[in-house]
């Protein structure tokens, strides 16, 4: 080949290269971008005082007085709100019935979106479970209810033969004329004097547990979950998973039951983690019975069986790229097998099986399928060192996923699902980040 | 860089001890007791809300409650895994048998009623249907939402996945034994399908009624509209009552027992109408 045209499909060829690993940054930013940006949104945004109320009434946080005084104030600039509604009300019991039946239940719809804003009025509980006692907690939330009231979602048919075209007209249309007309500009310029917004760091959301399926509170019992679970499976993977490397590599030799035993491996590095997820539940729990129920064991085993191959592969091939010279050096000074493997091969291959180890670490964490039937639960306590034996545990991947789609209130709480992705990602990210600089320092000291 | 690297470092292994000592110090709030709850994703949302309720109450005892579908309840009481399945219909005579040849006795505790509320998007003109018109819709006989009343536009009909109670009884109220046609798409929880119509304009599904809100629409069947009293008394044609299943009676006494008769006491019937399902009696009259 000429010397320019090797020349020009080198240059293709490195620009390519390049253009890929753009492309990947590109797309790993524009991933991660909404990721960290939404997910930031669960520890940092603008708290209501209902959200300081909660906080104390459901953990004991915060002033009391202060919180009072605050409940107080905003109490005082509600006050207008609830005086028109009462007296509206009373008007409707004493209105004919033609009033009534135009009003009634744009009245009701109108009282229930206010209470969603607000939360029940006065000394009124509100119910039993915290969602219904407490109005907003966030103030994004507040704002999108307080649209709600200003604004009534409608839809325009007046063309059959399309769908309808949504439309917003105000709610103050609908009370035209009655004594409900000046509450919605009240509610429009006081709003942020009924719930006082200020910024808000909730760094406990880490550490808090769900309240009321998720509505407050935060994410310990599924962050201390995942982190039993990944351990769990590294515990029981690692050591299969360097023993089997060893064999392989330094015993086995090539025989041809040898390797059919590496394409089983291989093909098992293949399965759908699904498959391994109802293996799980069928062997480790229905057949074994290790735990009564779905417990943090089970599913550890069953994610320590998803990440073997890998970790046995991987660790093989560091093994097997330990020069051979190493070995011959440490035999001919007269150490055994076993010795020049634990002390020479062992350590030289090390930052090859690391690695293996933090990736494997970071899938296992990660995962879903193999959970669902063997672990994990949507709602649950955080476990203590000994329940992992026999209770199931809530984990990251499975309530992100509960979350999105399973949760009956799933709009409501946008904001925790983000908060778990993003813890996710970030205990993935550091993870690796792990891999990479251990790697680096064994490496470095190898060198000497 | 080789600072910052170090420094990074030491961060990561620095949040891994404290996460670590973190665990071991949650260590000691040791739980006495547990229930397990599994099954139904419609009966999920009450069973959480008891849950929570419940486990404040009683700080000792950890609840935990999946929700997988009535089928993986009903497998989950017969292989003995869980204490309550969660159920939204009855136990199939294959499950049952299967269950009492372990030796194990389902019993059924009727929780909340439940009307199954067929749903489209807001967008869509059409306010009310009657159950042949829904069950051709399913069959494939109607295919498009302008032979009742709509626009042009193709039907996208959901449906629940075939492990779902919710499914069950769908088929045997609305089907009349005929058969789903195979255009028709499944999703695995109430949620997905409430999520799907959202923002699907010309999809029609099916929900218990908990899960209707506001961003969906409900459809009135043959006149009537899924609502409290409209299902308690029998008018609204798709009800039905969701269950706890229990292996034998739980023993007086025990917090099994009290948790599987909250639904009982005058609190519990609160929780399951705060939530959107029909209490089982008129408690408050």
């Amino acid at each position: 080949m000429e010397v320019g045209t090797r020349r020009i499909m080198d240059k293709s060829f490195s620009s390519v290269g390049i253009f890929a690993i753009v492309l990947m940054a590109v797309s790993l930013v524009i991933l991660l971008q909404p990721v960290i940006m939404r997910g930031i949104g669960a520890f940092a945004f603008r708290g209501t005082v209902e959200f300081r109320e909660m906080m104390l009434h459901q953990f004991g946080r915060g002033d009391e007085d202060k919180i009072l005084i605050e409940t107080e104030a905003a109490e005082a600039a509600r006050r207008p709100v609830y005086e028109l509604v009462e007296a509206f009300e009373i008007e409707l019991q004493e209105a004919d019935s033609e009033f009534r039946s135009k009003y009634r239940s744009q009245f009701r719809e109108l009282k229930g979106r206010i209470e969603d804003l607000l939360g029940p009025a006065g000394a009124d509980p509100g119910g039993i479970l915290p969602r219904k006692r407490y109005g907003q907690t966030r103030w994004d939330r507040a704002e999108k209810k307080l649209h709600d009231i200003l604004f009534v979602e409608g839809y325009d048919h007046s063309d059959p033969s399309r769908m309808g075209v949504r439309i917003f007209t105000p709610r103050v249309d609908d009370f035209r004329g009655t004594s409900l007309e000046p509450l919605f500009g009240i509610l429009e310029r006081d709003a942020e004097k009924m719930l006082k917004p200020k910024p808000t760091l909730y760094w406990r959301f880490f550490f808090d547990e769900s309240i009321d399926s998720h509505f407050f509170g935060g994410i310990w019992p599924e962050m201390l979950g995942t982190f039993y679970l990944s351990l769990g499976a590294m515990l029981f993977a690692i050591p299969f998973g360097i023993i089997t490397a060893i064999y392989l590599a330094e015993y086995s030799g090539t025989g041809r039951f040898v390797s059919l035993l590496r394409t089983c491996i291989s093909s098992l590095a293949g399965v759908p983690s699904i498959v391994f997820g109802l293996f799980g539940l069928a062997f480790f729990i229905n057949t074994v019975h290790v735990s009564d129920s779905k417990s943090v064991l089970a599913g550890s085993l069953t994610l320590a069986l998803l990440i073997l191959p890998t970790i046995i592969r991987a660790s093989e091939e560091a093994i097997l790229a330990v020069p051979g010279g190493y070995k011959e050096a440490s035999m001919s000074v007269g150490a055994s097998k076993w010795r020049t493997i634990t002390t020479v091969i062992l350590p030289a291959a090390m930052p090859g099986i690391l690695t293996s180890m933090i990736i494997s670490l970071g899938r296992a964490a990660g995962e879903t399928a193999p959970i669902i039937f063997t672990a994990a639960v949507s709602v649950g306590k955080p476990l203590g060192l000994m329940q992992v034996f026999n209770q199931p545990t809530p984990a990251l991947p499975w309530n992100i996923y509960n979350l999105a789609t399973e949760h009956e209130a799933v709009d409501e709480i946008r904001h925790v699902q983000y908060g778990m992705v993003f813890t996710l990602v970030l205990m993935v990210l550091m993870l690796n980040l792990a891999a990479i600089l251990i790697r680096a320092r064994i490496t470095k000291r190898l060198r000497g | 860089m080789k600072s910052l690297l170090k420094s990074l470092f030491r961060f990561s292994f620095l949040m891994t001890a404290l996460a670590m000592s973190a665990a071991i110090m949650a260590g000691p709030a040791i739980t006495a007791e547990t229930i397990v709850i599994d099954g139904s994703t419609t009966v999920g949302p009450i069973a959480k809300a008891f849950a929570e309720y419940y486990m404040s109450l009683h700080k000792d005892v950890n609840i935990t409650v999946s929700e997988s579908g009535s089928g993986n309840g009903a497998k989950s009481i017969v292989n003995g895994t869980c204490d309550i399945a969660d159920m939204s219909r009855f136990m199939k005579p294959t499950e049952f048998a299967a269950a009492v040849e372990k030796g194990r006795m389902p019993v059924a505790h009727v929780v909340a009623v439940d009307g199954i509320a067929m749903i489209v998007n807001p967008a869509n003109p059409v306010k009310a249907l009657t159950v042949e018109q829904v069950r051709g819709i399913y069959t494939g006989a109607i295919r498009n939402w302008k032979e009742i009343g709509g626009p042009d536009v193709a039907i996208v009909r959901i449906s629940r996945d075939t492990n779902s109670g919710t499914y069950e009884t769908f088929e045997s109220l609305v089907m009349n034994k005929e058969k789903i046609h195979e255009g028709v798409e499944y999703v695995g929880s109430n949620g997905a399908i409430r999520q799907r119509v959202q923002s699907t304009p010309a999809a029609i599904g099916y929900v218990g009624l908990g899960f209707v809100d506001r961003s969906v629409k409900a459809l009135d069947i043959n006149g009537v509209m899924p609502e409290r009293n409209t299902v308690a008394s029998g008018k609204y044609p798709i009800a039905r009552p969701l269950f706890m299943f229990t292996n034998g009676y739980p023993e007086l006494g025990s917090h099994l027992h009290a948790f599987v008769t909250l639904y009982l006491t005058e609190r519990g019937q609160e929780i399951v109408e705060e939530i959107g399902f029909i209490p089982v009696t008129n408690y408050r009259k």
